[in-house]
């Protein structure tokens, strides 16, 4: 998968930004700016919840992520196998819930490209609704 | 500023109980009163989490004061999640420092096990930020990412962790008010099942019925509340840049070390807030007890044991003498007033300062108190 553009805030004092967007910014009474954030990071911690709350399945699978821009979110993943603090990951959201999946070389590979100019964009746009269509098909699967 | 001394101490046994949780109130409060000769405070703070949700009453102020017979006195009730005994114990210690009140009774209690533990779970969950919970996050889900990360970052290793639970155990089987009174072998808890991996079972507190109460004089007594000191941090857990320790703790060990004029190495005695195992451990290192990346090795060493350098929850903890939340913060104050009068039967070590760390959601409203005896 590539890097989804992610709604968050800016505090215009600090230049923080939250994930999803806040009314003001956890360290000044002050209001914050639309932004965005590509969705891209890495896993700052991670758990298996066995006994999950009401309207969860066993086993949970949660991550706590650092994006590259600077703002951290929780998602829910298919797996945390292969997982380890310090991993890279993407970060989707579909129906306004956040997943994480790992990023391995290919996909680095991609972002890089895409990065580099408008030709990489357009094998980058497609990719990415192949590994949605894909997410989308092993979500409905599990439901 | 007055100083503020603990005259009475009492707590109810904690656990499964059928009583109400007025009646547990008024069995501790009631205890403290004697304990302390007096019948009649001139104040009275009350603290209970969510006695709206988890008993369906409100008004818990009124209710208290009437229910003890106490309804002329002026009440107030206090929150700040499960450190909300601790809030109390500053509410009623602020009102005799700024010479309002000469003695206050501070009581506090929660009443759970009658609630299927999903239900309690998620009671408890809700001092969880909103957006967070929509996840599917639990106070163990995020003790087991803070667990984790703490284990990447401080080296922290499941046998020390689990060595905590096993201190706290065998002091409990010393403890006649504690919610388990049977030991526990390092084995058990390390095979016990997952609840958040990497947090298993036995590394977290149960669900307990009780109620605690000190009261608090400006005449001298045999204990003085030396300090304490309030220590906050964002309800949401993605807006901290560090997991592994708690700002919350940090900030009001700071202020209690501070209004007290000494420091860590004064304390002989530690209650802390074990409501999963390795709290405990991070918990040493945030108040300064233990140096930073010491606290599990300390604990496999028996430091921090009944025989050891600082002994840490002679009372059980939360994990065995139990955790009705808005009792703990005050029985851990009880805790350490009877070890530093000498009447911790059969669990009573040598001290004369001890400190109570008290945690509210998750680190968010946390709380450090520093007791010492009367010279």
């Amino acid at each position: 998968m590539i890097a989804q553009s992610i709604e968050a805030s800016r505090c215009p004092r600090c230049e923080r930004m939250v994930v999803p967007p806040a009314h003001y910014c956890p360290d000044h009474p002050v209001a914050m700016e639309p932004a965005t954030v590509a969705g891209v990071g890495e896993i700052v911690s991670f758990t298996t919840l066995h006994s999950p709350p009401e309207g969860f399945k066993a086993p949970l699978h949660i991550a706590l992520i650092e994006l590259k821009g600077g703002a951290r979110l929780f998602c829910h993943g298919q797996e945390t196998r292969g997982i380890k603090i310090g991993s890279s990951v993407g970060v989707e959201s579909l129906d306004g819930v956040f997943y994480f999946s790992h990023m391995g070389f290919a996909d680095r590979a991609r972002l890089f490209w895409r990065r580099a100019g408008a030709g990489g964009e357009k094998v980058a746009s497609i990719s990415k609704s192949l590994a949605k269509g894909i997410w989308r098909g092993r979500s409905r699967g599990d439901s | 500023m007055n100083n503020v001394w603990i005259a009475g101490a009492g707590m109810t046994r904690f656990g499964r109980r059928d009583e109400t949780l007025p009646d547990l109130i008024a069995e501790a409060g009631l205890a403290a009163l004697l304990d302390a000769g007096i019948e009649r405070p001139d104040a009275l703070v009350v603290a209970a989490m969510n006695p709206e949700e988890f008993t369906g009453e409100g008004n818990y102020g009124s209710l208290i004061n009437t229910h003890l017979g106490l309804a002329q006195v002026p009440t107030v009730r206090v929150e700040t999640a499960t450190s909300s005994g601790m809030a109390a114990v500053y509410a009623g210690f602020a009102d005799i420092a700024a010479g309002l009140h000469r003695t206050v009774l501070v009581v506090g209690g929660e009443k759970m096990s009658h609630i299927p533990t999903p239900r309690v779970s998620e009671i408890i969950g809700r001092s969880i930020d909103p957006h967070e919970r929509t996840y599917g996050t639990t106070m163990p889900a995020l003790a087991g990412l803070v667990t984790r990360a703490a284990m990447q970052s401080r080296g922290l290793t499941l046998r020390e962790m689990a060595q905590v639970a096993v201190k706290n155990h065998a002091n409990g089987a010393r403890n006649p008010l504690a919610h388990f009174r049977e030991p526990v072998t390092i084995e058990a808890v390390m095979e016990s099942r997952l609840v958040a991996d990497p947090l298993r079972l036995f590394h977290c507190c149960p669900i307990s019925d009780g109620a605690a109460a000190v009261v608090l004089t400006a005449e001298p007594a045999a204990v003085r509340i030396a300090g304490i000191g309030q220590g906050t941090d964002t309800m949401a857990v993605r807006y901290r840049s560090d997991l592994t320790s708690f700002r919350a703790t940090q900030a009001a060990a700071q202020a209690a070390y501070k209004m007290a004029g000494f420091g860590p190495a004064r304390v002989e005695l530690a209650e802390l807030h074990d409501a999963f195992s390795p709290f405990e451990l991070i918990s040493l290192e945030d108040t300064g007890l233990i140096p930073v990346g010491k606290a599990g090795r300390a604990t496999l060493d028996g430091e921090t044991a009944l025989d050891g350098r600082l002994p840490v929850n002679t009372s059980g903890g939360l994990k065995a003498r139990g955790h009705p939340l808005a009792a703990t913060g005050i029985a851990q104050t009880v805790e350490i007033c009877w070890q530093l009068r000498g009447m911790a039967e059969g669990r009573q070590v040598q001290a004369r300062v001890g400190l109570a760390q008290s945690i509210g959601g998750l680190a968010t409203n946390n709380w450090v108190a520093l007791l010492e005896a009367r010279a």
